[in-house]
């Protein structure tokens, strides 16, 4: 009887691997067929739609684009985080019930209504789409994340540890800089993450803000789809995912994923 | 910096407002200048006409439309089959996740996150590969002397690709919510004779409601707003609120009439919440939202 249930648990994980991994386990193979149209199992083995992807300048400068947009999007949400969340852990000042409203209902509004939201407001305001209005969109997706984990890191993070140091004559600045700084590093570093991945996948924003001579790399994926139907796409998919694995290795190596993860489920 | 430095010091008098305030000035300018201001614009552009006179139109035009009744009922619809097929899906992988090592365990968690790093477009458009004529699906279907049925641009085809992006949060909720029983229940029930059946419907499963509850939260609300896998996987055939809105701002280009429809959404999706949580909060349930 246990043996049977764990047999049957055994394989329901199996498939559900199986499930979770499908979609981009198909898309990495069929980048190699050497037919002009997608398939599975793909057809013969060949790079062609490798070199295809590094002939066609606008994925480049799409994806030069969307890189810088997630960089600027990653420092500004670390360090408005940083002081937003030492702002409302620490002090009272006017506007900091708001700004925890704010924070907390950020997360309830689809992300397409606040895409909306933005081109009309843009729109009103006289701004022409260009980088610096990307960025500007991302941050209102990203920035909250981000305030949120200094909050978590701030709350496990021992006062007296502090109290402590100013005791013993350290000047504000280095209690800062050697207790309180290295307590948040984690949340620091994830939100960062979380906001350079958010900015670099986000569509639905990126759709309302972009126009033809200026799209993310997944506004131009997206687009191309529409009408194309080659290998091309799965090639670009391919590079994307290893994209994602070295960052992946890269923050295991120095924060770990799963706290990463964790601390992100605390806030949900 | 000096401002930065007084943080040790943490203080209610008027130097530390000051210091507060300061360091919230750029969250507070980012959240006023690009959520509440637009979100603003939005609702006022909602009761205007093209040309911008005060009107109820758009929303009379929205609720009085059997075609949009119909899109916002399948928005539900597709959101509730989203969150019974994670709840399927992800409960007996949680309990399967439970007892394995923890070795075991972080290469599965590893498994289940790794899909939220891969560009969400690439993800749907696995799938469209998956489903599509050329795909494996269809090769064994093709195999068992059948003709394969059309896979995509339909709420099948939604449903899976949704289950997929959504899985994880439902799972991440429901393995906390297994890890804080005591793990001495079901063996002291076994032990004074209940049956594993009996153990699991009488302990387990109500003891994981929390978790329960809380990821269907999550993943029905996340559901029903989402744009880019239902755009790639179900297209103009599958009619869902955020798709609308998309096509009523970029193509027909009627501002007034999408701005309606994304605060119908809005407003539907926050209600359903709201009455989600005072209901879980009566039946003594544990507060997961708000």
């Amino acid at each position: 009887m246990t043996r049977l249930t764990a047999l049957l648990g055994g394989a329901f994980a199996v498939l559900v691997g199986l499930f979770l991994i499908a979609p981009v386990a198909v898309t990495v193979a069929s980048s190699l067929t050497t037919t002009a149209y997608v398939t599975f199992p793909p057809q013969g083995i060949t790079l062609r739609w490798y070199a295809e992807v590094f002939q066609k300048p606008e994925f480049l400068s799409s994806f030069a684009l969307s890189v810088g947009v997630a960089l600027g999007a990653a420092a500004v949400s670390a360090v408005a985080g940083l002081a937003g969340g030492l702002a409302i852990h620490r002090y009272r000042f006017p506007g900091r019930a708001a700004l925890e409203a704010v924070l907390s209902s950020a997360f309830a509004v689809p992300t397409i209504v606040l895409g909306i939201g933005l081109l009309q407001w843009f729109a009103q305001m006289g701004l022409a789409s260009s980088p610096f209005t990307l960025l500007l969109a991302h941050l209102v997706l990203t920035v909250p994340y981000a305030v949120r984990l200094v909050l978590a890191g701030l709350a496990g993070l021992d006062r007296s540890a502090e109290k402590a140091a100013a005791g013993l004559g350290a000047p504000p600045f280095a209690v800062f800089w050697h207790v309180t700084l290295p307590a948040v590093r984690g949340a620091l570093i994830g939100g960062a993450f979380f906001a350079f991945i958010t900015s670099f996948d986000d569509l639905t924003v990126a759709l309302f803000v972009v126009t033809t001579d200026l799209q993310t790399l997944p506004v131009r994926i997206f687009n191309y789809m529409q009408y194309d139907y080659d290998p091309t796409v799965t090639a670009i998919g391919t590079l994307m995912v290893l994209f994602a694995v070295v960052a992946v290795v890269v923050i295991e190596r120095f924060v770990g994923v799963a706290r990463l993860f964790g601390a992100d489920r605390d806030q949900q | 910096m000096a401002a930065v430095g007084r943080v040790a010091g943490g203080s209610l008098n008027r130097s530390g407002r000051r210091t507060g305030l300061l360091l919230a000035l750029p969250a507070i300018l980012i959240f006023a200048l690009l959520f509440v201001a637009p979100l603003c614009t939005l609702v006022a552009n909602s009761f205007r006409t093209q040309t911008g006179a005060f009107t109820l139109d758009n929303y009379q035009r929205f609720l009085g439309d059997p075609f949009y009744r119909d899109v916002l009922w399948n928005t539900l619809k597709v959101a509730a089959l989203t969150t019974i097929g994670c709840l399927v899906v992800g409960y007996p992988f949680a309990l399967y996740l439970r007892g394995r090592s923890p070795r075991v365990r972080n290469w599965l968690a590893l498994l289940l996150l790794s899909p939220l790093l891969i560009s969400m477009v690439i993800r749907a458009y696995g799938w469209l590969v998956v489903l599509g004529p050329q795909g494996p699906v269809a090769a064994v279907i093709e195999w068992f002397g059948l003709t394969p049925p059309q896979l995509l641009y339909n709420d099948t085809a939604v449903l899976i690709g949704m289950v997929h992006v959504m899985l994880a949060y439902m799972v991440l909720p429901l393995m906390g919510s297994l890890d804080r029983i005591d793990r001495t229940l079901v063996p002291a029930a076994r032990g004074l004779g209940a049956s594993g059946w009996t153990c699991f419907w009488r302990i387990t499963l109500p003891l994981s409601a929390p978790g329960m509850l809380a990821g269907a939260m999550i993943v029905f609300s996340l559901t029903a707003s989402s744009f880019v896998t239902p755009a790639i996987l179900g297209g103009p055939k599958v009619k869902l609120m955020p798709y609308f809105v998309y096509t009523q701002a970029t193509v027909t280009l009627d501002w007034p009439y999408a701005a309606a429809i994304g605060f119908v959404l809005v407003v539907v999706t926050t209600g359903l919440l709201l009455a989600y949580s005072r209901l879980l909060r009566r039946g003594g349930g544990e507060v997961v939202f708000g």
